[in-house]
């Protein structure tokens, strides 16, 4: 039923795609395939097998049971958060912020997961930034207090 | 006489001490994320290309670390095979089926260096048989024009399509999403915006370091929790750690033959490791006749794939090398990181970069030789990485690809998309989905748009240019022979064996 739905999801997605892309005009163009051509064909084949997706023989999806399905989302969550708090936190503050509920839905103590959570943060850093001159994000914060 | 000369020029190049030091990092680190179940090459080269991009390595060292890394995933895979019955990668599953047992009887150690020589055995004579053919097909493939190179990529989109996974629409619906994802961003030659959605960090395309992160790293994360188990207790090490004369003996043709197998099965694009290292095994257990013990521990039976592991994971990066058509999805990442570099692999590579392709190849010599120096006394070290608790290799993990992603544009946005990419891959994957082509269609997807309207300028619109050459013509016979044929052959063999029931 998942991939049915998916099918129908990426039919969709293939006939929007392809109204937008009929509208990618060159205001000047001197050679005889366009910018549209290339992404209509893919669309238009990515409708064609999304189509024998959603009425073709599929097979079940095994998804993960419930209860793991919350982890993942909340695993999801997670990251999603590192990502928008990484540039504002800074590497130190959002990786050790981030690990502590990462260890933990990995099955880590709260003092394992709170170790490592302060490791990371410090260990990466300074093995990123200082060592191997990867510049890292200090954090909006620290850029307030030092002006 | 010319190769050599250009290897020996190739060697000056591997050899300078930095290019030394990052050679064995990347062997270390690679055999450290093959042996970590869940954790393969892909996902090696994936996280750490970034970094070496950030480091802004020059490309030739830049591939170097990755090819290390890439070498070094293949041999460690073996090392949780033997010990804890998980492959460490896809390619190491049939090590796992006399591996193991042999552990149980005590001959872990055995079975591990029987292995690293095997392994040691395949990357050499494909290293060989890259130094052999690949200047040839790159001489050949020069007289590719627009249009052969447009169905060439049609070529190894279909191969790997036709190869991987069981479905035919679900791996080309991925190998088209790579496509679609590949036209976002500024047309370059007419400079029409496409898909964009108004966002300015959408101009110049998604980052293709931003894709392969939430691919192989985020979504990875996501199928770990999945997949979350209690790690079995690996076998100890105890006992003798060579293997004896006899047992050698016995393995020896199987390593060779395997070897060879491995490396041409490499070549193709679409057959990996997996299905090599699969062939050579059930081969060599047909060819054994009576007196073998294959799948209750046999040394033939972790020499073999293992040795064709390695050998075509190697033969994989001729068409890369040559074609500029990666085979598989290891080496379109790896293709992706030449681009990085401004460099388009393809025939002209080895004229216009012969210092990157020769040191590349010099390298694999050398780090195979790091590697079987690495894997057999040190062999202790490795195994102690087993021990890793999974709550901080994952968050770690996920700090180095977040590190990685800032480092292309130090803005938020392209870690944002990195783990929608990621919840997209995620899905995908437990839905079925083979990933390899995905990535393969985004790597490609510039290349064949530039190559289809080229061919098509130069033929002033005329649509038969794609199928006028014999060369295009052969390619397309191929394409559609490549993408029907595995399933066909599947379905006549399914019917046999149930006409034989």
């Amino acid at each position: 039923m998942s991939e049915r739905i998916f099918g129908g999801v990426l039919v969709l997605i293939s006939l929007v795609g392809l109204f937008i892309a009929r509208g990618f005009e060159a205001p000047f163009s001197y050679e005889p395939v366009g910018p549209k051509a290339f992404p209509m064909i893919v669309l238009a084949l990515l409708g064609l097998f999304a189509l024998a997706l959603v009425f073709g023989k599929t097979e079940k999806t095994a998804w993960a049971p419930g209860p793991v399905m919350q982890r993942i989302g909340l695993l999801f969550l997670v990251v999603l958060g590192y990502a928008l708090l990484f540039d504002r936190l800074g590497f130190v503050i959002a990786t050790a912020l981030v690990t502590l509920p990462v260890a933990r839905l990995f099955g880590a103590s709260w003092k394992q997961a709170l170790a490592s959570g302060v490791g990371l943060g410090i260990g990466l850093f300074y093995f990123f930034d200082r060592l191997l001159d990867v510049a890292l994000p200090t954090g909006l914060w620290l850029n307030a207090i030092t002006g | 006489m010319e190769t050599l000369t250009l290897l020996a020029q190739g060697f000056a190049v591997a050899a300078t001490p930095e290019n030394l030091m990052i050679a064995l990092i990347g062997c270390f680190l690679g055999t450290v994320v093959g042996l970590l179940p869940g954790l393969g090459p892909i996902n090696g080269v994936a996280i750490l290309l970034p970094i070496a991009f950030a480091m802004k390595l020059p490309p030739e060292s830049a591939l170097i670390l990755l090819c290390a890394v890439y070498a070094g995933c293949e041999y460690g895979g073996r090392i949780s095979a033997i010990l804890l019955n998980v492959p460490g990668d896809a390619g190491a599953v049939m090590t796992t089926l006399d591996g193991y047992p042999l552990a149980k009887k005590g001959l872990a150690g055995p079975a591990l260096s029987m292995s690293a020589v095997a392994s040691f055995t395949g990357a050499m004579v494909a290293t060989l048989g890259i130094v052999a053919f690949a200047p040839l097909l790159a001489e050949w493939a020069i007289a590719f024009g627009p249009a052969e190179y447009f169905v060439l990529m049609v070529l190894a989109l279909s191969c790997l399509g036709g190869l991987v996974g069981d479905s035919l629409p679900k791996a080309m619906i991925a190998c088209l999403i790579g496509l679609l994802l590949s036209t976002v961003g500024i047309d370059s030659n007419s400079g029409v915006y496409r898909f964009t959605f108004d966002m300015l960090h959408l101009a110049d395309g998604i980052p293709f370091i931003v894709i392969v992160i939430g691919l192989f790293a985020v979504s990875e994360i996501l199928l770990m929790l999945q997949g979350l188990h209690a790690n079995p207790e690996p076998i100890a090490l105890s006992g003798r750690m060579m293997f004896n004369l006899k047992e050698f003996m016995l393995a020896k043709w199987t390593m060779l033959r395997s070897a060879v197998a491995g490396f041409f099965i490499g070549v193709l694009p679409g057959a990996g490791a997996t299905i090599a290292s699969a062939m050579c095994y059930a081969s060599e257990r047909r060819m054994a006749g009576k007196d073998h013990q294959f799948g209750e521990g046999d040394m033939r039976g972790v020499a073999a794939p293992e040795a064709a592991n390695n050998a075509s994971a190697n033969g994989s990066l001729v068409p890369m090398l040559t074609l500029g058509v990666p085979g598989s999805g290891t080496t379109a990442v790896m293709m992706g990181a030449l681009t990085l570099y401004n460099i388009t692999p393809g025939p002209t590579l080895f004229q216009d970069q012969p210092v990157i392709v020769w040191g590349l190849i010099a390298s694999l010599f050398i780090a195979n030789v790091m590697l079987l120096v690495m894997n057999i006394p040190l062999i202790r070290v490795f195994v102690k990485f087993l021990s890793i608790p999974v709550w901080l290799l994952v968050p770690g993990v996920a700090a180095i690809s977040m590190v990685g992603v800032y480092a292309v544009h130090g803005n938020t946005f392209d870690l944002i998309v990195g783990v929608l990419v990621g919840a997209l891959g995620y899905a995908l994957r437990v839905m079925n989905f083979p990933i390899a082509p995905f990535i393969l269609g985004f790597v490609l997807g510039d290349m064949m748009e530039q190559n289809l309207r080229r061919a098509l300028s130069i033929s002033d619109g005329e649509i038969g240019v794609l199928f006028s050459s014999p060369i295009a013509i052969g390619l397309w016979v191929a394409a559609i022979a490549m993408l029907v044929g595995p399933r066909v052959a599947r379905m006549l063999d399914s019917r046999r064996v149930v006409a034989q029931a």
